[in-house]
């Protein structure tokens, strides 16, 4: 009985708190006010695909130098994440809270396809700025309010195949992917390009997301002769993928796509022998450990404010989301509203941040079209082979 | 207090002048509350509506009939994915692709009740459980469903537009007033289904199969109607649901999903109706609208967000949404095992002596 009581009391403060979090925040002016501007993202921070959450926690970083600095025009940038677990459901509450209680004037980045493709709807119908979706799918590309940073899975098989062709001079590739639209849009970019070589792929081996007994698929490319395999799979699996191959003596060039350009996390999840096969992934920043000014301040930066944080490529992602959204935010002066951001990210041209060169405008928001293409050096380390390279053969 | 003097008493929709009068303002104030919510906390109305039909269809099975379920997430990806298809591919109206899928879903309730015939206790929680990862599996590999992309609900047309009437529900207020209706009377079913030959049957099953087998109740038929009709309100729920969302995928019916069901039932009261409800809006509301914002809570909200910085991983305040949604659960088992029903019980019983 004496619990009992003990918890009839916790439940006023509780309740109390309840009522904190419905009424401390009455609706304000969409979007800004004289001292703040308000910006959310949301992202996995928990459950399965939590591992991608950091992508939320680094723009976070920008918007933290950002307001060190004093602001955009005298305005702090307030920053809401909100978890999604990666479940649409939860996307769409934590999107409509943000906007209908917060009342948001942008999202940047947002994690994934399902979440992102949940949500698309709603944030067009409701006019709301979205900077840099993390998906390269084909579905978010003609929605004018939504401006793109992501390069695309076309762009990515077509550039991976033409340094493999190109500066490797590899005569039989095989595909290696993931049997779903990632996996089907990047291998029309690997056909595309090996056509104007007058080539064709030796194999295209097909992969469920979650099998884990990867032999036979392994026995297949081996057996296609294959120099050269292109992987558009998961990190689990092309980690899985490339201990089977090497523990049956098959050991060709393994080129990977930009989700999997993680060399620090790939090598302690495959041993080291990421490293040891030299893999040869594509990437959508400049070299982590680069020396130069903007990278610099980054590292320093995270030290300051986000000590407990890894230096990782996703966390490195919500950096190059939310450049532009900055950068766009400064152009559109102090005279702030949702139209003249708009037309400052529109107007956006040749914008370098760590990232691809970026240019909108009215007419396209696609994403940029260059990626970098880095190999696994013996130690880890991060060796660019090829630099920021445009696809010419991309799709209109 | 509740003294029933005969059968027809027990079996009354409403037990009392009182429960009616407010079971009126309730209703009432559910139909007015669009016009004083946000277009947000009508979506979360939406959700609260939906996992509601799911916790009383689950409840019957697991509360009034005491066979364990892990896999109602599969059934209500069924109603999602099938009602969706029925409506797109076969151009069906959507009240019959609705009632459609909730049917087939029943269907592969009965057949899940069949092998729960032969198991109990924690084998049937593993076979159930089986059954809800292998269906979202599957409706992963199937083109026809979309595969892993998902599927986008088309337009929520209530009316039957081959013959030339369309309604199209395109707000979420809307949609509100359909999915209340139909949650309405979704519940007003269940407590009635508690009432009949079957819902006795059911309960008796629970009580003591032996005894049930004596007094001559067939348990094959029973614990497989038990399931089928659970499954029924998955999948009509699960059609409604693909409306309030718009875009889902097959993952967003994990196994997470499953979990979270059995803990609204749980955290209600298993085998009482209103326990369901409340338990459904209750964790709904936790999960989607406060564990999400505590960080924005002055103080509090700085001082987790400082505990967990300090402690926990980099994630933040989402750190404790599962840990506090953990601590309902176990704080409900200790101390309420009834649940909030149970809860609600306590205090009717205070307050009818009181002040004595």
């Amino acid at each position: 009985m004496k619990m009992k009581r003990i918890l009839t009391a916790l439940a006023v403060p509780l309740l109390a708190l309840f009522l904190l979090a419905d009424t401390g925040f009455a609706q304000r002016e969409r979007g800004f006010d004289d001292k703040e501007i308000r910006i959310g993202q949301w992202g996995p921070q928990t459950g399965p695909a939590a591992p991608w959450g950091a992508v939320a926690r680094g723009s976070k970083l920008v918007f933290d130098m950002v307001n060190e600095k004093g602001g955009i025009h005298g305005r702090q940038i307030r920053y809401f994440i909100r978890d999604d677990q990666y479940n649409p459901s939860q996307t769409m509450a934590g999107v409509r809270e943000l906007v209908d209680r917060r009342g948001v004037l942008a999202f940047v980045g947002g994690v994934g396809t399902a979440p992102g493709m949940a949500v698309q709807s709603y944030l067009r119908q409701n006019e709301i700025i979205w900077v840099g979706v993390c998906s390269g799918a084909e579905a978010f590309q003609d929605n004018p309010w939504q401006w793109n940073m992501w390069p695309s899975y076309f762009d990515d098989g077509s550039l991976l195949a033409k340094f493999a062709v190109e500066n490797k001079g590899y005569k039989k590739i095989a595909l290696f992917y993931q049997n779903d639209d990632w996996g089907m849009d990047a291998m029309k970019g690997i056909n595309r390009r090996l056509k104007e070589h007058n080539m064709e792929l030796v194999a295209a081996v097909p992969v469920e997301p979650i099998e884990r007994d990867l032999s036979s698929q392994i026995a297949r490319l081996q057996s296609s002769g294959a120099e050269a395999i292109i992987g558009i799979v998961a990190p689990t699996q092309a980690a899985i993928a490339l201990r089977t191959a090497v523990s049956v003596g098959f050991q060709p060039q393994w080129l990977h796509s930009y989700n999997l350009c993680d060399f620090a996390l790939m090598n302690h999840i495959t041993d080291g022998l990421w490293a040891r096969e030299g893999v040869i992934t594509s990437a959508f920043t400049d070299d982590p450990n680069a020396d130069t000014p903007l990278m610099n301040s980054y590292r320093e930066a995270v030290k300051k404010l986000a000590p407990e944080e890894r230096w990782g490529i996703f966390y490195m992602a919500g950096i190059v989301v939310a450049e532009p959204l900055v950068h766009a935010l400064e152009k559109a002066g102090p005279d702030l509203s949702t139209a003249a951001l708009r037309d400052a990210l529109d107007s956006i041209a040749d914008f370098k941040g760590i990232g691809p060169r970026i240019t909108w405008s009215k007419e396209s928001h696609r994403p940029p079209r260059e990626l970098q293409i880095w190999q696994c050096g013996p130690n880890g380390e991060t060796i660019v082979v090829q630099d920021w390279i445009e696809n010419e053969l991309s799709m209109e | 207090m509740d003294m029933k003097r005969s059968y027809y008493e027990d079996i009354e929709l409403f037990g009392s002048g009182t429960v009616l009068f407010w079971a009126i303002i309730l209703l009432a104030g559910l139909l007015a509350a669009p016009f004083f919510a946000t277009q947000y906390h009508v979506y979360l109305f939406n959700l609260i509506l939906v996992h509601i039909i799911v916790a009383v269809g689950l409840n019957i099975l697991v509360g009034s009939t005491g066979q364990i379920a892990l896999g109602h997430g599969g059934f209500f990806a069924i109603g999602a994915f099938v009602t969706v298809l029925l409506m797109t591919k076969l151009q069906l109206p959507f009240f019959v692709a609705l009632l459609g899928s909730a049917f087939i879903a029943a269907f592969f309730g009965f057949l899940l009740g069949l092998p729960a015939l032969r198991l109990e206790g924690p084998y049937l929680a593993i076979a159930t459980l089986a059954f809800g990862l292998a269906i979202m599996h599957i409706i992963g590999h199937m083109e026809l469903f979309g595969g892993r992309t998902g599927l986008s609900a088309p337009p929520l047309d209530i009316g039957i537009p081959q013959l030339g009437f369309s309604w199209v529900l395109h707000s979420q207020v809307s949609k509100y007033y359909l999915i209340l209706a139909i949650t309405v009377g979704m519940v007003l079913f269940a407590i009635n289904i508690l009432k009949t030959k079957a819902g006795r049957a059911f309960v008796a099953i629970r009580d003591s199969e032996i005894a049930a087998e004596v007094i001559g109740i067939n348990l094959a038929v029973y614990k497989t109607l038990a399931f089928a009709v659970s499954a029924f309100y998955a999948g009509i729920a699960g059609g409604l649901y693909a409306f309030v969302l718009g875009f889902f995928d097959p993952f967003t019916f994990n196994l997470i999903l499953s979990v979270i069901f059995l803990v609204m039932v749980v955290v209600g009261g298993l085998g009482s109706v209103m326990g369901a409800i409340a338990g459904a809006t209750l964790i709904t509301y936790l999960m989607y609208d406060l564990f999400k914002n505590v960080g924005e809570v002055p103080v509090v909200g700085d001082l987790l967000v400082s505990f967990s910085r300090q402690w926990l991983t980099v994630s933040g305040i989402d750190n404790f949404n599962l840990i506090a949604l953990g601590l309902v659960m176990i704080g409900i088992i200790i101390f309420e095992p009834l649940g909030i029903f149970g809860a609600w019980i306590r205090v009717k019983k205070y307050w009818k002596t009181w002040p004595f």
